[in-house]
């Protein structure tokens, strides 16, 4: 669409447009292009900025009021050219200035440009449209896939442990051993099944955090109670000494404590056999901080950066042989930032590292 | 403690009906009946009159929540104890509203599931 006052202009303009196989659609006034858009939907709009009524910059302004994003981009075309007038142009909503008298290779150059902007818009904003269903039916596939293989891992995992414990007759130690197998390879992938329950579900959005009060040390030291239990197995221990006085707090206990296991497992498997784990819980109103210290080797300088993120596996390697998907701290942070708290790593000058969450009370 | 009463297991998947049935045997109980659907549940409930239902939430032709409902209408004493894959809080509000004794996730560890069902028992059956 051209608009301009000036039928001279928009003879000897439309020639020029014509006969590059344009289709064009002529306006005497703002008011006019304005009354004409919708109809013509044009691609692109030629604004003359000096008109009687209202000028080329406020119809401009008017476009991108009514037509918002989707507007086509509007090139200015005068004979001013003073720098204030190019800014003001830009300011209003005008995507380029032409001045008369202007070499016609270059205005179709900068049209054509501005055409091909407006089609990759729209290809990019297309692709983004399916990216993002593609996402939304990979999330929700892996939530049914992790959903449908919870229920028969889960009851491997019960029924060989009602054969280790003789519950259906006593078996060879040569038995067991094969049993044992059976179960803890069952409940690992039951673990990492959960994992990927966890992503999908978060991913989808639907991480729903219920807060209620809480006495906080009470939920770490619970959470260190029943990780000692596995830590004992590599002779580690996890020690925590409660703060004097109890720290309350409103969080998701469920989903807090999730996040300790995740921390408190990872310290366990990367730390060698015989290590400590230190536990700390400290700070009051308007937050707590909960620390895990572990002795293992620390982070990498050079792979930070993927600590927190989904499937971030790094080049330390667990000390007992354990398996790791990478997608626990993930899910920790999302947890902890569904609390509005954070979660960050440090490398500890004397070796290992530490985890510490910070959550409002 | 030994549990004397008949505990009827719900459920479509036949692995399932099988750990939850082991350690139902584990609670003492001398006859573990098994329906398949909601509906089959609710044919030997009628029947059978169990003292102990342990019903899945997710089940083809009739689902778990609606036995459930139709379970504790018709008799509002009955102990039914309703399992899952799932846990999310409006449906677990829904059931126990509906006269569920408790709601349990049946990927939770054996023992955990044991020491659960014996205190259903104990607090059902301490007022008799």
């Amino acid at each position: 669409m051209l608009a301009d006052d000036d039928r001279l202009n928009i003879v000897v303009i439309t020639n020029i447009l014509q006969t590059e196989g344009y289709v064009i659609q002529q306006a005497t006034s703002g008011e006019k292009a304005l009354e004409l858009y919708d109809s013509f939907q044009p691609d692109l709009v030629l604004l003359d900025v000096i008109m009687p009524g209202i000028d080329g910059f406020a119809t401009c302004r008017e476009l991108h009021e009514r037509y918002g994003e989707s507007v086509a981009p509007v090139i200015f075309i005068t004979a001013k050219n003073e720098s204030e007038d190019v800014v003001e142009g830009l300011a209003a909503g005008g995507a380029d200035y032409l001045t008369k008298p202007f070499h016609r290779k270059e205005a179709l150059a900068r049209i054509r440009t501005q055409l091909q902007n407006r089609e990759l818009i729209a290809q990019q904003k297309q692709l983004v449209a399916e990216l993002k269903k593609a996402n939304d039916a990979k999330n929700k596939f892996l939530g049914m896939a992790a959903h449908d293989l919870r229920n028969p891992l889960a009851s491997i995992r019960g029924l060989a442990e009602f054969l280790r414990d003789g519950t259906v007759g006593q078996l060879t130690p040569d038995q067991i051993d094969l049993v044992n197998t059976i179960h803890d390879t069952s409940q690992s992938m039951l673990s990492q099944v959960n994992e990927l329950l966890d992503v999908a579900t978060i991913e989808a959005g639907e991480l729903k955090v219920h807060k209620e009060a809480q006495d906080l040390g009470e939920l770490v030291a619970k959470s260190v109670y029943l990780n000692n239990i596995n830590a004992a197995r590599k002779q580690t221990q996890i020690t925590f000494d409660p703060p004097a006085t109890p720290i309350n707090g409103a969080v998701d206990a469920q989903k807090i404590r999730q996040v300790m296991d995740n921390l408190l497992s990872n310290a366990v498997k990367y730390s060698p056999p015989g290590s400590k784990i230190r536990v700390a819980l400290s700070g009051d109103r308007p937050a707590c901080k909960i620390s895990v210290q572990d002795q293992g080797p620390g982070i990498p300088d050079d792979e930070r950066h993927r600590l927190f993120k989904d499937f971030g596996i790094l080049s330390v390697r667990p000390t007992g042989g354990e398996k790791s998907t990478g997608l626990g701290l993930a899910i920790c942070r999302k947890i902890v930032e569904a609390h509005r708290g954070a979660i960050m790593a440090l490398n500890l000058p004397g070796g290992g590292c530490e985890f510490s969450i910070l959550l409002p009370i | 403690m030994r549990f004397d009463g008949k505990i009827l297991i719900a459920d479509d998947e036949a692995h399932v009906r099988k750990f939850i049935g082991l350690i139902a045997k584990q609670l003492g109980s001398p006859q573990i009946l098994e329906a398949k659907d909601g509906r089959e549940a609710m044919e030997i409930y009628q029947r059978e009159r169990p003292d102990l239902v342990l019903l899945d939430v997710n089940m083809p032709v009739q689902n778990g929540l609606e036995a459930l409902k139709q379970i504790t209408s018709a008799d509002p004493e009955a102990i039914v104890v309703m399992l899952t894959s799932l846990a999310n809080r409006e449906t677990v509000d829904e059931a126990l509203q509906s006269g569920a004794a408790n709601y349990l996730r049946k990927d939770t560890p054996k023992d955990e599931l044991l020491a659960a069902f014996r205190e259903t028992i104990a607090q059902c059956f301490a007022t008799d």
